[in-house]
């Protein structure tokens, strides 16, 4: 289709690409590394015997910190195409309520539950996995349709998705927790460890992460997410099926949640019915400090890992320092200022 | 109306690369194409020109695939065809270059050029659409080396970039896909002298290689000087299309905006 014959007299072409190394050192996810090195730094010379810097205390971190790792890998490629989902905590709400009833339902008879004697514990948790996946897959799949149908901004739909999920979650429990879930999801998954020191739940959010990071750097499906957030217009020039690619988008971010939702009730062996109201603001706070845009074109997904690790290790430290953890809040809406200023400035200067 | 125009300067065996005859399209209570009938021929720049609203930016978007038309034909290369989609048109080898660009500011210029029609590595990542970065930068660059277009960067992003060197790769792209035609939309209207003939070099350039270049423009003495042909529109029709040389601006003036020309007079204009 091209022509490779450059014509007598034309200007050979010439450009300078920046170096890997620089375009690593430049990054933002590569900043946040930095701040969240420090940080560590920081509570490891300031607890008390360096406590924080042991084994086990990294244990602890990863795993307070995979739930909001894998919301936030999931939220970078909607904020990235420029697209927002608030409804996310409900939606880990219902992923897990609906998995803590099947697994009740199939578990065995309502007094061996009681006494959390699973006669049938394999099957019931494997049926509760698949269950919460799927509640957060149609979760997203609902989502993208309306988003499609309505013309309307996800913003407006997920916030209304957000009550509609969570009174969902309360109707079908009655407002009562589904507690006493059978332990060997505790033991085998949601507190078990690989080689006996890295907890599963942050193993999973690492592989999906890389996973992301792969398709949103190396694959098609990655370029028109950014080009949608980039500009809606040009990706509907360029043929794209923004509205397909929406439903896609969404199914990635309900999924996730979903997992969410079965790691939640893994760890702690109850629903949450009146927990996870901050999980969308926690989840969007953490992509936009790792560097995605919060209008969309440009995203990190590493950063929006990286960068998610920051609350668990505010939370940790402070409370190691005997400080309250409430400053956590504080600190990392300051940190979010920061991020938030930083882009407006690259913005700015690349105009 | 489409018994048509002989051009003059085409012998009878040479076929015009697109060709639309009669063609009507209808916004609400706006007709903004009432028979339009246009013949673009290989290797040449025809300038589309005409009034305000006389239909030049509905006909050349209907040729793209932007709009369908009510009524009428479009003959690519003497087969008639049905163009549904800008996605079909472009497989036609029909590219438009939008007056907008229509390009993603945060993507790199490499994947603007290849945006929605990324080149995929050979191999198991085919199938999960694994792209391949390095292909497509060498067929960036060398699409941009034959227009002699200049740029920093190929991976910084379109919106690091001045209006010149967008409006030149958006050019490029078209020239590198396009294999029967390219319509451009008034594509120097926001630049500078310098940028202008930069554009300028570029669409001659897509010409020589035997494409059809469709010119729209308001630019009139520009035009009688750089196309080959002008068409000239009025009121939704083409009411003349002749070779530009030796053509005076003040007969095309009086084609373009006599109450009472049709085609006939056009043409003897």
């Amino acid at each position: 289709m091209t022509q490779t014959q450059t014509p007598p007299g034309a200007v050979t072409f010439d450009s300078s690409e920046p170096s890997a190394t620089r375009r690593v050192v430049t990054s933002t996810a590569f900043m946040i590394a930095i701040v969240v090195t420090v940080l560590i730094l920081l509570f490891g010379v300031l607890s008390p015997n360096g406590v924080f810097l042991s084994a086990g205390n990294f244990r602890n971190l990863a795993l307070d910190s995979a739930q909001l790792i894998l919301l936030a890998v999931g939220m970078t490629f909607l904020v990235g195409a420029g697209e927002l989902d608030l409804s996310i905590g409900a939606n880990v709400i219902l992923s897990s309520v609906v998995a803590a009833k099947v697994i009740t339902f199939v578990g065995g008879t309502p007094e061996e539950i009681l006494a959390g004697d699973y006669s049938n514990a394999a099957t019931a948790i494997l049926l509760g996995f698949l269950a919460a996946v799927v509640t957060g897959v149609l979760f997203g799949i609902v989502n993208a349709a309306l988003v499609n149908m309505l013309r309307v901004s996800s913003f407006i739909v997920t916030l209304a998705m957000m009550s509609a999920g969570s009174g969902i979650a309360y109707i079908v429990t009655g407002g009562i927790n589904v507690s006493s879930l059978p332990r060997e999801m505790q033991k085998g998954f949601g507190s078990a460890d690989l080689f006996g020191i890295i907890p599963i739940p942050a193993v999973i959010a690492v592989v999906i992460g890389l996973v992301a990071w792969f398709a949103m750097t190396k694959l098609r499906f990655g370029v028109h997410t950014l080009g949608m957030g980039s500009s809606l217009r040009a990706a509907e020039r360029a043929g794209i099926n923004i509205r397909r690619q929406r439903v896609k988008l969404f199914v990635i971010m309900g999924g996730i949640a979903g997992l969410v939702g079965f790691i939640d009730i893994s760890r702690f062996l109850t629903t949450n019915i009146q927990g996870h109201q901050g999980d969308a603001l926690a989840a969007i706070a953490a992509v936009v400090i790792g560097g995605t845009s919060l209008f969309g074109g440009r995203a990190s997904i590493l950063g929006s890992m990286i960068a998610a690790i920051i609350p668990a290790i505010l939370i940790n430290g402070l409370v190691i320092m005997r400080v309250g953890s409430f400053y956590q809040l504080v600190v990392t809406g300051v940190i979010l200022l920061i991020a938030v200023g930083i882009d407006q400035r690259r913005r700015a200067q690349s105009k | 109306m489409d018994s048509g125009f002989p051009p003059a300067e085409h012998s009878a065996g040479i076929m015009p690369v697109i060709e639309t005859r009669g063609i009507t399209k209808s916004f609400g209570h706006v007709q903004a194409l009432r028979g339009a009938s246009l013949r673009a021929y290989p290797g040449e720049v025809l300038a589309l020109i005409g009034d305000n609203g006389a239909g030049k930016s509905t006909l050349s978007n209907v040729i793209a695939g932007v709009h369908s038309a009510d009524a009428g034909e479009l003959i690519l290369r003497g087969e008639s065809v049905n163009v549904s989609s800008v996605r079909h048109a472009r497989e036609l080898g029909i590219e438009i270059v939008y007056q907008d660009l229509a390009q993603a500011p945060d993507l790199s210029v490499v994947q603007n050029f290849f945006f929605g029609r990324e080149l995929l590595v050979k191999g198991p990542g085919r199938l999960i659409g694994q792209v391949d970065e390095a292909a497509m930068r060498e067929r960036t660059k060398e699409a941009m080396s034959l227009l002699g277009a200049q740029v920093p960067s190929l991976t910084a992003p379109v919106s690091a970039l001045s209006g010149g060197q967008r409006q030149a790769i958006a050019v490029a792209r078209a020239v590198m896909w396009a294999t029967a035609a390219i319509v451009m939309d008034e594509p120097t209207a926001a630049l500078g002298t310098k940028q202008t003939k930069m554009v300028y070099d570029a669409v001659r350039a897509a010409a020589d290689r035997d494409l059809a270049v469709i010119f729209v423009s308001h630019d009139i003495p520009k035009m009688l000087d750089f196309a080959d042909r002008i068409a000239i529109m009025r009121h939704g029709q083409v009411v003349a299309q002749m070779p530009t040389a030796g053509l005076q601006l003040v007969d095309v003036l009086t084609t373009m905006l006599s109450a009472q020309a049709d085609a006939s007079e056009g043409e003897a204009a």
